[in-house]
């Protein structure tokens, strides 16, 4: 097929145009397009909203003051600690129960058990649906009246009574990270499968005969040979998870009493429920500066799988 | 406790006894067939537990979703709907209202994946085929432009398509999407072009073929399932998007996750049945988009760039 494609273009073109463009010309141009778009709706934005984070400026008043450091002292003597605290406690644990779940999955359908296939498809329904219905669902059973979830601890007798599970400031944050890890962990087990699946079968029939047992194996064989992808969905997730969103604000709106607040929604609700575009970029700096120490992280490990 | 340790102490390892191994060998294949069965045993336990965990809330979805909707507000729930039925369907089917969300969202998640694959492939091919200098930077600058905050970017993107007169349009939707599904289309469609053989593209050129029409001709038609695969992730990533279409747009523009947030969520009583029943309609897509995509979905995972 190639072949012939290569015999028209012999045809057609036999009368070809002298070349203007030197190849590094044309390459750039290649990327015209593309690096307009991410100049105008990524990069531009981006630096502009870090820009006014020294400015006093409104989202419904034209104009602005030039404040220097003051949003950034008023955001960080304002609650910064424990908006940082619930982000993090957010991002980690939004981290490690679907690691945990996910690779615990990972291992049990890599070892060829019966319907395997078929449960990892099914498995990946929560990570499919989008991020508002997952919100909706676990509005749904954690609902403090009629959900599912009382109603079930209820008849284990694990609770007395019903629990508003997101009303209360003492269980939002959890609530809010089971939601999350139902959503996440799909993502780490196919992940990690795909990684398993690469661990050659030799080595552990070799280290068998060897007598090694399963725990040494999974230790001594296993880890050490899907240790990249493990730290690669780890440091994705936790990226993504630093600046989660949606599932925040439909479940709780950052409540009760700000106690599920995160960076994502605490910029949010400044810039457009308080219309401070000031403050809001004081704390998108803090949070940036905090997100890039991730990103650089991300990148130098992507390079060093790059360059194996 | 010193009694104990004289009846430990006799327990041989099979190591210590090399001088006679075929003893040893027949102890360890005995001690491996029980290991393999426990290993079989933790495997289900892992399925079932996980498996609960990911399926039960589906199953509840589709339950509510069947569900009438004066039972729905019984406590203690029915785990099965007594006489299931499709009125919150049929409800769903009389509002105006959601057919307008539904609309803008095959519309906007469509044009992006078409502007994102578009814009992609000719970034992508830059990347994939030419060697310039800070090409490698500019690589990871492009997938790290998609780890940036959304909520941050809007500070300033509200603002930005506000001056322009474009709040409340389609175009400020498909323009704020490329920012999450261009980066990710870059590095999936430079996968794609780099299995493509540069002798190949040398063989066009020395038979006179211009270098746009090389791409055109060739390497396009060659990576016909990469462009659909990208594209298809483009619109996933489009059509589950919450935080763009709920600031940038109103009721007219907006796309179903906002649409159903503000049409659902917050009211005195919300309508459960028919909020899941809207929840399974928007996930019908993203399904059928993934059992497409099963072939791509690792590559596409790998290239640091899916995240629900």
């Amino acid at each position: 097929m190639s072949a012939s494609q290569v015999e028209t273009l012999q045809h057609t073109n036999s009368h070809s145009p002298p070349r203007r463009l030197t190849d590094g010309q044309f390459a750039l141009l290649l990327l015209l397009p593309g690096g307009a778009l991410l100049l105008g709706v990524v990069l531009y934005p981006l630096v502009a909203a870090l820009v006014t984070a020294f400015f006093e400026q409104s989202l419904v008043v034209p104009g602005r003051t030039f404040v220097g450091l003051a949003n950034i002292v008023d955001v960080l003597t304002v609650d910064f600690p424990r908006l940082l605290w619930q982000t993090l406690v957010f991002t980690v644990g939004t981290t490690i129960f679907p690691f945990v779940i996910g690779f615990a999955l990972a291992l049990a359908l890599n070892t060829r058990i019966r319907g395997a296939k078929v449960l990892r498809g099914l498995m990946l329904i929560p990570w499919l649906v989008p991020g508002v219905v997952v919100s909706f669902l676990w509005m749904w059973i954690f609902n403090a009246n009629y959900g599912v979830l009382n109603a079930l601890l209820e008849t284990l007798g694990l609770i007395d009574g019903p629990v508003a599970w997101l009303a209360q400031p003492g269980t939002a944050m959890t609530a809010v990270v089971v939601a999350k890890t139902w959503q996440s962990f799909p993502w780490m087990m196919v992940m990690l499968l795909a990684g398993l699946q690469t661990v050659p079968r030799e080595l552990h029939e070799a280290a068998e005969m060897d007598g090694a047992g399963t725990v040494r194996r999974f230790f001594s064989i296993t880890l050490p040979q899907v240790k990249g992808i493990v730290g690669l969905v780890l440091l994705l997730e936790l990226i993504w998870n630093f600046q989660h969103f949606d599932i925040i604000y439909v479940l709780t709106g950052g409540g009760p009493a700000g106690a599920t607040q995160t960076f994502a929604t605490a910029v949010y609700e400044t810039a457009f429920h308080g219309f401070d575009l000031g403050h809001a970029g004081a704390l998108g700096l803090l949070w940036m500066v905090l997100l890039m120490g991730l990103v650089v992280v991300y990148i130098r490990f992507s390079e060093k799988g790059e360059g194996k | 406790m010193s009694a104990l340790t004289p009846t430990r102490t006799p327990v041989p390892r099979p190591q210590a006894t090399p001088d006679s191994p075929a003893p040893v060998r027949k102890a360890r294949r005995g001690a491996l067939r029980s290991e393999r069965r426990g290993v079989r045993i933790a495997a289900w336990a892992a399925v079932v537990v996980c498996g609960g965990f990911a399926l039960l809330p589906v199953y509840w979805l589709l339950a509510t979703a069947l569900t009438p909707r004066e039972q729905v507000f019984a406590y203690p729930p029915r785990l099965f709907p007594a006489a299931p039925t499709l009125d919150a369907f049929a409800a769903l089917a009389g509002n105006e209202q959601l057919f307008v969300y539904l609309r803008n969202s095959l519309l906007v998640s469509v044009l992006t994946a078409v502007l994102s694959v578009l814009v992609s492939a000719y970034m992508g091919y830059s990347f994939s085929k030419f060697r310039y200098r800070g090409r490698r930077s500019l690589m990871y600058f492009v997938l790290a432009s998609q780890m940036f905050p959304q909520a941050l970017l809007l500070v300033t993107l509200y603002s930005l398509f506000s001056a322009y007169g474009l709040l409340n349009t389609y175009t400020a939707l498909v323009l704020s999407f490329t920012t999450f599904t261009l980066p990710l289309c870059v590095w999936m469609l430079k996968g794609f072009f780099d299995t493509i053989p540069d002798e190949l593209i040398e063989a066009a050129r020395v038979d006179g073929a211009s270098r746009l029409r090389i791409i055109h001709a060739i390497v396009l038609p060659l990576s016909a399932p990469g462009l659909i695969a990208a594209g298809l992730f483009a619109f996933v990533r489009g059509w589950n998007d919450f935080i763009f279409a709920l600031t940038l747009a109103g009721p007219e523009k907006q796309t179903l996750p906002p649409g159903l947030v503000n049409t659902f969520v917050g009211e005195a009583s919300t309508a459960w049945p028919e909020l899941m029943a809207a929840s399974l309609v928007v996930s019908l897509p993203v399904a059928i988009a993934f059992i497409a995509l099963q072939k791509y979905l690792v590559g596409g995972l790998t290239a640091g760039a899916v995240k629900g």
